[in-house]
């Protein structure tokens, strides 16, 4: 693998896949850039799959287009497109053991035995199983699995490589370790990839771009502290992170929370019922006169949970509405942690005060 | 630890329970043996008493005096031995033949749609709800000298002169093929149905052209099936009957027709004993020269 | 007709150990008789068995019989259903060799009439079957080959054969298809060389043998569907074919006559009772009402003088005097003791 790999821009345009009456992908667009990591984020059902297939050449779509650079691979058969790609399941094949499975693109290749064997030796070290070339398939653990399948889609050096949900089988440890290494690999290697998965904090963790995808269309398309920290969906702001929503009315770009107006960083973008996201960590507990340039939250405490790191407990608030807030275990924070049924005073930062549309 | 707990507990050494557990271990294997002791009885009563009082008696001429004539009569016959040819030569063809058929129409029902692939499987179960009998007589119908398929063709113009179709070792391979196929089949259908089609995907992603793809990933999984049908047929051919002696007009005579000849011939069951021997032991003796050739055992177990 | 019929024995002889096992020893007044099925045991049925059971108040109790390897299983297992079996002549023989039938009563028997060559301490003839040469009308209308010299001239009638897949009968066709007269045939046959001379001739006319039969059932297919056009047949059953609108016909010129006879296996259950029966059954009466039913003929001649029989349903039977002198009767004595090596040689030329 040679240290300026050659990587390749992704450009999908107007891509629809529909299976009878359902879309599973409606009009969808995308581009990545050369050498960009990006995630494809949704609920399972919500066609990131399929639009990975698509880019694959598993799945052919009604109409649309997908160019990798400059040519247009809509109709190209799968195997000649040349991206490498890891499997749910892996797919190694249990008839080769480690090294032929890692050789096998080599060989369609028709690359010298030789240069096969450096190579598969070069991409086995790099996920760590040059030690394991003799070994048969079922005699690997999952994760060693997942090394196999990661070596075998780089090994032939793709431009391009896709990732769908490689990490689910896997457990949390495992996972997180894995995520790591992935990114390794990409920032070592550099192609472009494109990489499926259901688990937002993964998503999070390893993209330059998250893609959050729902019902076959984009809902957001953000690096992930844009997507977290301004989510402009109700959708997004659910699916990544946890948030409460309290309903806001934006009048001559003023919004009012029951009434009271509320601080904001950003001018609202429309009028009428909006929003406010209210993520649990995001709230401070105010003492007594504290908290005068924050958007200041009144409730009693209903609920109150010890989870370790933090606290979490749910208030209700004087409007009616209930909401949860994260207090970290620190010693100074544990201090102003109050008990169940005592009133509470609650500060947003007006960077944190964020509106989404309301869903109709 | 601070804590002081309630109650003391007994103390234990190293091998507490050591020997009643290991009992309790013993007694269930015995429990679990037990369960199967009645399939065991079984076999042993229908397999093993029948085979060996075979063998027993085949070393017995008909004043029940020790004796090896019934294997000698083999060796120096030219009969015996064209039988034998013609019985592993019919078996080999019909064999090949059925591999030919059925590889294509097990690949094509493992493809289809689960629906589809059920409809058309019932075809080709159906035959087995017909006699063996019934289905060898139908094939007689299609192919002798007036039947339809040389009517039909000579009605066409295609030929002038009917073909010599059945009363042959042709019309033995045809009707032993027929009935056959389903052996291959069903096993290999339910081998491909359990590739992952995931595995095919991999090899066209990592540059396989879909011939490729097929030879290099798909034909090598679907052995183990393709093995437990060939196995199946080839046993199952060396040891029929009715199909060779009612389509192989007499002159297509198998190792299963010589043993019928034999009990009718010879005054004690020795002599048909012994030849059915002989085809127990070729039998065993070709699947361990195949097992150690092709470690069949390795690929009956499948890919974990 | 043991030596025709073995088509099927398994079956018969699973059957015969299944029905040994469950019948408990039958009462005293019914015996077991075992034929060969299908049109010729509805023959006797009517012919024999009906007149029987009303002479001596009894019941006769059917079953079928696939040859010569049944008997041998009951005798052998020691679980004997049968009183009386009809088997070919020549198991008749076998049979009383391995010493597996009883002794026949001829207190009981009378034999006026029968004809003394089918008469033996342990076995009695009960009919005549002949192996004749049968056509297609369809191809020689009815100048079919009158002589195994014409049924071997694949130039004067050219068209597919078929023969029986074993010695009997073929050996002595090919002898008098070489122009041994009829008398001679066991003399020439008795010889190493005329045996040669036998297989030298059938190796002749191999080639054009479409089918070597090997069940009465299969011969009868293979001339009614036309699958060959000529063929050597058992009398009864080509008529059969014959009478269901087979475009056949049949010469008894040089038939090979054969006979059937009754024997009783050792240890039957009723001994004594199947002696009378079989008594029944040869007398000349009951056994000229055979012909009404089925073409073959009985062993009592004197059969012939009861007036039951017309001219002609004599001219369709082949023991009547006009058909039996132009026919070669089979002798058995010749086949014991070289069955299996004839069988063995016969099959080698047949083999493909």
């Amino acid at each position: 693998m040679s240290e300026t790999q050659l990587s390749l821009p992704i450009s999908v345009r107007g891509i629809t896949k529909s299976y009878g009456r359902f879309k599973a992908l409606d009009d969808v667009s995308l581009e990545v850039a050369s050498g960009e990591f990006i995630t494809l984020l949704g609920p399972s059902g919500s066609g990131k799959t399929t639009l990975l297939m698509v880019l694959a050449g598993f799945s052919r779509p009604d109409c649309g287009s997908v160019r990798f650079g400059d040519e247009e691979v809509i109709r190209m058969p799968p195997h000649k497109r040349g991206v490498g790609m890891v499997f749910q399941n892996y797919a190694l094949f249990p008839h080769m053991n480690v090294f032929n499975n890692v050789a096998y693109p080599l060989k369609l290749r028709g690359v010298g035995s030789a240069d096969i064997a450096q190579r598969v030796e070069r991409a086995l070290n790099l996920v760590q199983l040059g030690a394991f070339m003799e070994r048969r398939v079922d005699q690997l653990s999952g994760g060693q699995r997942q090394r196999v399948a990661l070596a075998r889609a780089i090994v032939f050096e793709p431009r391009i490589l896709l990732m769908d949900e490689p990490l689910s089988a896997l457990d949390k440890k495992l996972r997180e370790q894995m995520q790591i290494e992935i990114k390794h690999l990409h920032e070592q290697l550099g192609m472009t990839t494109v990489y499926v998965t259901h688990d937002q904090r993964e998503a999070l963790t390893m993209s330059d771009r998250v893609a959050v995808i729902n019902d076959g269309r984009f809902m957001q398309l953000d690096a992930p502290k844009q997507l977290y920290e301004r989510p402009r969906s109700q959708f997004v702001a659910d699916f990544i992170g946890e948030s409460s929503f309290l309903p806001v009315e934006v009048e001559r770009n003023e919004a009012r929370l029951n009434g009271t107006p509320l601080r904001l960083a950003e001018q609202p973008s429309a009028g009428g019922h909006q929003l406010l996201v209210v993520r649990p960590e995001k709230l401070e507990v105010l003492t007594n006169g504290s908290g005068g340039d924050l958007n200041c939250l009144t409730g009693t405490v209903k609920e109150l949970v010890y989870q370790g790191e933090s606290f979490l407990f749910y208030v209700s608030l004087d409007g009616g509405a209930e909401i949860a807030v994260r207090s970290p275990s620190r010693r100074e924070a544990l201090a102003v942690v109050p008990e169940r049924g005592q009133p509470i005073r609650l500060g947003l930062h007006p960077e944190d005060t964020i509106l989404v549309p309301a869903q109709s | 630890m601070t804590a002081i707990p309630r109650e003391t507990p007994v103390p234990v050494s190293a091998g507490t329970n050591a020997d009643g557990l290991a009992e309790d271990a013993r007694r269930e294997r015995w429990q679990m043996f037990g369960l199967c002791s009645p399939a065991l009885l079984l076999v042993g009563l229908v397999v093993f008493i029948p085979v060996g009082w075979l063998f027993w008696l085949s070393f017995f001429d008909a004043q029940g005096a020790l004796t090896f004539e019934n294997y000698e009569r083999m060796w120096g016959s030219r009969s015996y031995i064209r039988t034998f040819q013609t019985t592993f030569e019919i078996s080999f063809i019909v064999t090949g033949a059925c591999v030919l058929m059925g590889y294509p129409l097990a690949y094509m029902l493992s493809q289809l749609p689960q629906r589809a692939a059920g409809i058309c499987m019932i075809f080709v179960i159906l035959p087995f709800w017909t006699s063996l009998l019934v289905r060898t007589y139908a094939w007689l119908v299609l192919l002798q000298r007036q039947g339809l398929i040389n009517t039909w063709m000579i009605d066409l113009g295609i030929i002038d002169e009917p073909l010599r179709l059945v009363h042959n070792f042709t019309g033995t391979v045809i009707g032993m093929v027929h009935i056959l196929l389903p052996f291959l089949v069903l096993p290999l259908f339910a081998a491909m149905k359990s590739i992952d089609r995931d595995y095919l995907k991999a090899a066209s992603n990592l540059g396989a052209s879909p011939t490729r793809a097929f030879w290099q990933v798909f034909f090598p999984l679907s052995l183990p099936g393709l093995f437990a049908g060939v196995v199946l047929v080839f046993v199952l051919c060396l040891g029929f009957y009715v199909t060779p002696a009612l389509l192989g007009g007499g002159k297509t005579i198998m190792w299963a027709m010589r043993i019928e000849t034999s009990v009718n011939l010879y005054a004690n069951w020795g002599a048909a004993s012994a030849l059915g021997v002989v085809l127990l032991i070729v039998t065993l003796g070709l699947l361990y020269v195949l097992n150690k050739a092709f470690r069949l055992d390795k690929i009956m177990a499948g890919p974990r | 007709m043991g030596i025709r019929d073995s088509f099927g024995w398994a079956l018969g002889a699973a059957a015969a150990g299944a029905i040994a096992v469950a019948s408990p020893a039958l009462a005293e007044d019914s015996v077991t008789f075992a034929s060969w099925g299908g049109s010729l045991q509805e023959a006797q049925r009517k012919a024999l068995m009906n007149p029987a059971e009303e002479a001596l108040g009894i019941t006769i109790r059917e079953d079928t019989t696939n040859g010569i390897a049944d008997v041998r299983a009951q005798v052998l297992a020691n679980a004997v259903k049968w009183d009386i079996t009809e088997q070919g002549s020549n198991t008749c023989v076998i049979l009383k060799s391995e010493g597996r039938i009883e002794p026949l009563d001829y207190s009981v028997i009378d034999t006026t009439g029968v004809n003394p060559a089918v008469v033996d301490s342990h076995w009695i003839g009960v009919l005549y079957y002949s192996t004749v040469i049968g056509w297609n009308t369809d191809k020689f209308g009815d100048d079919g080959p009158q002589t195994w010299a014409d049924f071997w001239d694949v130039e004067k009638f050219p068209g597919a054969r078929a023969m029986y897949a074993k010695p009997y009968y073929n050996l002595e066709a090919a002898l008098m298809a070489d122009g041994v007269p009829m008398d001679q045939v066991y003399d020439v046959l008795s010889t190493d060389e005329g045996l040669d001379r036998a297989f030298a001739k059938l190796e002749e006319i191999k080639p054009h043998v479409a089918v070597w039969w090997r069940s009465g059932a299969q011969s009868a297919q293979l001339i009614k569907d036309g699958e060959v056009d000529m063929i050597s047949i058992w009398n009864g059953r080509i008529s059969s074919a014959i009478d269901d609108g087979a475009s056949a016909a049949l010469t008894f010129n040089q038939g090979v006559m054969d006979f059937d006879c009754l024997v009783v296996p050792k240890g039957a259950p009723n001994k004594q009772l199947a002696m009378k029966v079989i008594n029944e059954f040869l007398k000349a009466d009951n056994q000229a009402n055979l012909p009404q039913y089925i073409t073959y003929g009985p062993t009592n001649e004197a059969a012939f003088d009861t007036g039951k029989i017309s001219p002609e349903v004599a001219d369709a039977v082949n023991s009547s005097p006009q058909n039996a002198k132009n026919q070669l009767v089979l002798k058995s004595d010749f086949y014991i003791g070289k069955i299996d090596e004839l069988q063995e040689r016969f099959d080698e030329m047949i083999q493909e």
